[in-house]
């Protein structure tokens, strides 16, 4: 795959791993609208690790291994803005100073995994920094594939191939139906997630969406993910699934923009292992 | 229809006319429209003097404009209290200002980036009213219940909007509700996710023919629409068989996964709504509201 990564600019950016908080009422309603009370987000989760299942977690938009966060806005906007998923971490404070890490996700904060010998060492508060680069980044033979937040380290590594007839060829782990996408429809592509609605428990069975992992790579046909995240027949977007399920109507697991075109652009295989976890050795199995 | 509305508590609830608001510098005015085109348009808030319930949702120079009349408090958590207990039909009255003494009618409510609530007033009113004047409705119809329809959820819907609404039951049982369109799922966008008990949840139109085919490219500001496969008992989101009701409260808009909101009044998620295509099933005729 030609690329322009030689004219990108690496640059460090850093956060510091969030604290658990909940709203006063610490509840949130169900599907049914019983009030639940979940783990998930913020913090550091120490046993749900990208290549897991999105489902069947007792938690709520569950967030594998460090959720990083910084208090200022424009801070917390540039985390969002710069940081590509497969950008290196370090951490610069506390007892795990040193140790090096790899960016997963994008949700409310950014998703930092590390390996399990370094799990005592983290603290919430301690400082990690990224070494952010991918913003920019364009595949030359597909000038019509925007790619958001792809590390070109993650590029390389994701099987892509140019098919006979010009499109970019991708393996996607499975096929979304536009018409669960749901929370995060008002928001622009290039900040977080939009959530998957998985309210619909028998529907998620029968079409097998909850065999959904943290970390895989899916598309959905019919979605326009360049500007925003909505219905547009004949587009196509290839995302990455960042968080765990969620008990709440219209939410459920989230995913992430990786790139945005249209049927003359992309095409996409099914492929079990497409999975970020295998794209960036952090697993060797799934 | 056998209802509870001698038992609802009426509670006034206040905000004052909004002024509209744009962010400031690097005073880039501008926001995207879904092929990434820059735009300008006046967006949510104040008097606006040419749009009414009834208009066209469609064609204005605008982004998710609101008929009328919106209102807003300064307070957070006093905005939460206007914008759930604000039901579309309850009656509103100016407190201060030239105005003072007019009335007028809660058509709509507005979602995350400025949850307005929409209230009608006559045009002659609206030429008096000033950014600032205080606005206070006459809130009742949260916890209104149909007595027979038990999984029939009523949110923001007053007595006398459930009356115009509703035409008995089916041979099923299932409550029949006057609509003028009906959205399928996939054409529902921003809102997902996000409380039903207040906010809108948007029909999205940057695919134009998919909305011509669904029907849905005539919406007039004000009209019924059913929301198939949509279950908003808690939030919005997709479940099969869900019906819900909402009316729309604001224009279309340019920007990907918005257009014309709507303001949801009932849901059921077992399909205990039956939406019954009505000529003129539009707050205007509904509720007598006049230009």
């Amino acid at each position: 795959m030609r690329t322009n990564e030689d004219q990108l600019v690496e640059l460090a950016i850093a956060g510091a791993i969030s604290a658990p908080s909940f709203k006063r009422g610490p509840f949130l309603p169900d599907n049914d609208g019983l009030s639940v009370v979940r783990p998930g987000m913020f913090g550091y989760v120490y046993n749900v690790r990208v290549g897991d299942p999105a489902f069947g977690w007792q938690g709520d938009h569950v967030e594998p291994g460090a959720s990083i966060d910084h208090e200022d806005g424009g801070v917390h906007h540039a985390l969002h803005y710069l940081t590509c998923m497969g950008n290196r971490a370090v951490v610069t404070s506390g007892l795990a100073t040193g140790a090096e890490g790899i960016v997963v996700g994008e949700h409310a904060r950014i998703l930092i995994d590390f390996d399990e010998e370094v799990h005592e060492q983290l603290c919430v508060g301690d400082t990690i920094q990224i070494r952010a680069k991918g913003r920019g980044l364009a595949l030359l033979d597909h000038p019509n594939v925007e790619l958001k937040k792809v590390s070109p380290g993650l590029l390389h590594r994701m099987g892509l191939e140019t098919a006979s007839d010009g499109k970019l060829q991708v393996p996607v782990a499975m096929e979304l139906p536009v018409r669960v996408m749901a929370s995060g429809a008002e928001l622009n592509s290039e900040y977080v997630d939009q959530d998957i609605t998985s309210g619909d428990r028998e529907l998620m069975r029968e079409s097998g969406i909850d065999r959904l992992r943290l970390g895989d790579v899916v598309v959905i046909h019919h979605a326009d993910h360049r500007i925003g995240r909505g219905y547009r027949r004949g587009h196509v977007a290839i995302a990455l699934c960042i968080h765990g399920d969620s008990v709440m109507t219209g939410h459920g697991p989230g995913i992430l923009t990786l790139m945005a075109g249209t049927d003359d652009d992309i095409a996409w295989t099914i492929d079990p292992n497409a999975n970020l976890a295998r794209y960036l050795n952090i697993r060797e199995t799934l | 229809m056998r209802h509870n509305a001698d038992k609802l508590v009426h509670v006034s609830v206040m905000g004052r006319i909004a002024s509209p608001s744009l962010p400031g510098l690097p005073a880039e005015p501008y926001r995207l429209d879904a092929d990434g085109k820059p735009f300008l348009y006046p967006s949510h808030g104040s008097i606006v003097y040419n749009v009414t319930v009834g208009d066209s949702a469609y064609g204005w120079l605008a982004d998710t404009i609101h008929p009328s009349v919106s209102i807003h408090s300064a307070d957070t958590a006093a905005n939460q209290g206007l914008n759930v207990l604000a039901c579309v039909g309850n009656r509103a009255k100016v407190m201060t200002g030239a105005a003072t003494g007019e009335t007028g009618t809660v058509t709509g409510k507005s979602g995350r980036f400025s949850e307005h609530v929409i209230v009608h007033f006559t045009r002659a009113a609206r030429e008096k009213m000033a950014i600032g004047d205080k606005v206070q409705i006459r809130a009742a119809g949260v916890g209104l219940e149909l007595a027979d329809h038990p999984t029939v959820k009523l949110k923001a819907c007053s007595p006398e909007l459930l009356a115009k609404l509703t035409d008995g039951t089916d041979d099923e049982g299932r409550l029949r509700v006057r609509v003028s369109a009906t959205a399928p799922s996939h054409l529902l966008g921003a809102g997902s996710g996000l409380v039903s008990d207040g906010g809108s949840l948007h029909i999205q139109t940057v695919d134009r023919e998919a909305l011509v085919d669904a029907g849905l490219d005539r919406l007039r500001l004000g009209d019924v629409v059913a929301m198939q496969d949509y279950d908003s008992r808690y939030s919005h989101g997709y479940y099969r068989g869900a019906v819900g009701i909402g009316i729309v409260g604001q224009g279309d808009s340019p920007r990907p996964g918005y257009g014309p909101g709507l303001t949801l009044v009932m849901t059921s998620h077992d399909g205990g709504i039956t939406p019954v295509q009505t000529p003129d099933a539009n707050l205007a005729s509904l509720l007598d509201l006049h230009a």
